[in-house]
């Protein structure tokens, strides 16, 4: 054993100094998928939190289906488990994001960033890889639900608009992930970023045409319900699933999940860097 | 690992470990006021103070969690401040301030942090055997961090920060909560370490640990460097010897206590009934104490002369804070 850095054996002082931009994009790519690998791992461990979020989706299928589907389906004149699936997937998306918030929130208390903070690695990548890892675990979670949903009646108009739907609302899911992190990053207490993270999914959620079409509610909060980014991603995620004709949808989707990546990736970052 | 010479001459002669005039302020407390100090290669220092010394603080502007206000540090060469990256490659941080993941087991840590540093995937395979074979981690290396013992958890704690070698590592009260087997146990693992070449700055609670590991020790208070030098240096720098008198508890220890007055660098356990009395000027002035002791009437179970410990230095050049608050280590 010498006193001497293993991994970097082959690096002079230059390129550990200053490593040239590839090197570096590398380098960030790699310690991402590590983060990632590390998360998965704890989700393989603790599988309570996938196991979770699938239990919520698929009671909120059947909470809504069974129980309020008839009343406001009548409403709505639609089959009501064509309507709320896609509803779901995005909620359960959203609650699979929140774990980003409070996982970060954990790792920082526990001082597991603190042996990251020491370490040659891209600090961005603790929130990117952890924001990935939550995506997968998402994306299992998501193809759960939408079996369920099939074995209550529901049919995607095609293969391809099922897929489209599905990474759409894993999509919508990684943008707030960043949220979830921006929060986890300032906050810094697991239980206060749960409860805190009440404040923006249950509004969002249930202010949104996931469960009821906006035409029912009152105007001011109708023009707020059609534009926020459950409802449109809800919308978009419709059209993917039942056929229509869901391209407007679709880029209205996506231009909120770039909004929300361009204001929630520098912010998490910049809080998370704090010490 | 030859070839990884190459980093070597990046320390500017023996010295992996340099700081000079760290500062940092929290709000309108000076943590650390102006601390110098340089570690070189195969060393130990021992950084000691009271509780809200600035142990941490200071462990953690060498480590880069934080930046200092002023001053300059470099490890290896590489300066704190402009190559922060550089110097975390050749860092190893464990402790109070650095955690592993619970979830994972031992082997599953050290692969994360060695892709972290990295480590070639075969190197690294074979470098997490090495080092789970050297400190005797095996029985437990297969479960997750969480089902630890605090000696096996400590252990991982330290090895996890050894997975790239790094010729300076930070121990940060390693050994605090260990029974007295695991703590000898990660005793050798230090000293070896260090008899390998790795600068180690270490803080301690415990004042035998300094004793038994450092070469050198920075004694500081309040941000400030109070005496600096080897443990055998601290010891004789005090010019004096310690009278320590064994009383009945109770009445008779509050009589003799009485007596003996109130003096600077007095340490008492009255559960026990001891008074440790910082005498100069050895037998005469420690005869004039058990005379008037005596001639007071006051029964002495037991009393020795001795030789000042580092907990002796300690206590005579640390300021008390609220009672019971300071850094004493479990040595006596």
């Amino acid at each position: 054993m010498t006193a001497t850095t293993i991994g970097e054996a082959t690096r002079n002082r230059e390129t550990l100094t200053n490593p040239p931009l590839l090197r570096r994009f590398r380098d960030a790519a790699q310690d991402t998928a590590t983060v990632t690998w590390r998360d998965m791992l704890r989700t393989a461990r603790q599988p309570e939190m996938l196991t979770f979020a699938v239990i919520m989706g698929v009671f909120f299928l059947l909470l809504f289906n069974y129980v309020f589907g008839g009343a406001i389906g009548a409403g709505a004149g639609v089959d009501y488990i064509q309507y709320v699936v896609p509803g779901v997937l995005v909620i359960t998306a959203l609650q699979g994001a929140q774990q980003t918030g409070t996982g970060l929130a954990s790792d920082i208390s526990e001082g597991v960033t603190n042996r990251f903070r020491s370490l040659p690695i891209s600090q961005g990548a603790v929130i990117s890889g952890r924001t990935l890892a939550d995506s997968i675990r998402n994306l299992i979670g998501l193809v759960l639900v939408a079996i369920v949903g099939l074995l209550m009646g529901f049919r995607f108009a095609s293969l391809g608009g099922a897929i489209g739907a599905i990474l759409l609302a894993v999509g919508v899911g990684y943008a707030f992930s960043w949220l979830g992190a921006a929060i986890g990053a300032k906050v810094r207490n697991p239980e206060m970023v749960g409860m805190l993270s009440m404040f923006w999914l249950f509004p969002l959620m249930l202010a949104s045409s996931a469960f009821t079409p906006t035409s029912s509610m009152p105007g001011w909060l109708r023009g707020f319900a059609n534009h926020q980014p459950i409802s449109v991603a809800t919308d978009a995620v419709r059209g993917l699933t039942d056929g229509s004709d869901a391209g407007g949808d679709v880029l209205y989707a996506l231009a909120w999940i770039a909004l929300m990546l361009i204001v929630f990736v520098p912010l998490a970052s910049r809080l998370y860097s704090k010490p | 690992m030859t070839e990884s010479q190459t980093i070597k001459i990046a320390g500017d002669g023996d010295t992996i470990i340099r700081a000079d005039g760290l500062q940092k302020t929290f709000g309108d407390t000076v943590a650390v006021r102006g601390l110098s100090f340089s570690v070189a290669s195969g060393k130990v220092l021992g950084l000691l103070g009271p509780n809200g010394a600035g142990k941490t603080t200071t462990i953690n502007m060498l480590t880069t969690l934080i930046p200092p206000d002023a001053g300059t540090a470099s490890i290896a060469g590489f300066d704190l401040r402009t190559e922060a990256r550089a110097v975390r490659q050749m860092i190893g941080l464990a402790g109070q301030t650095a955690a592993v993941d619970e979830k994972l087991t031992a082997r599953e840590n050290l692969r994360l942090f060695g892709r972290f540093y990295k480590i070639p995937k075969t190197e690294l395979a074979a470098r997490i055997e090495e080092l789970i074979t050297n400190f005797r981690m095996g029985s437990f290396a297969d479960r997750p961090a969480g089902t630890y013992s605090g000696g096996e958890r400590r252990r991982l704690d330290v090895v996890a920060a050894l997975v790239a070698d790094p010729p300076a590592l930070f121990l940060d009260e390693p050994t605090t909560g260990l029974d007295p087997r695991s703590r000898h146990e990660l005793w050798d693992a230090i000293s070896r370490l260090a008899s390998d070449g790795t600068a180690i700055v270490l803080t301690t609670q415990y004042l035998e640990e300094a004793d038994k590991l450092a070469d050198e020790i920075v004694l500081i208070d309040q941000g400030e460097t109070v005496a600096s030098g080897t443990p055998e240096q601290l010891k004789r720098s005090l010019e004096q010897e310690v009278l320590e008198i064994h009383l009945e508890p109770g009445d008779e220890f509050q009589r003799g206590l009485k007596i003996v007055g109130d003096r600077p660098g007095l340490v008492l356990d009255s559960d026990a009934g001891l008074i440790h009395i910082p005498v100069v000027g050895g037998a005469a002035s420690s005869l004039a104490v058990l005379r008037r002791l005596d001639d007071a009437g006051v029964a002495l179970l037991d009393f020795q002369l001795r030789s000042p410990t580092l907990d002796d230095v300690f206590m005579a050049l640390t300021t008390e804070r609220a009672s019971g608050e300071t850094d004493r280590g479990a040595t006596t």
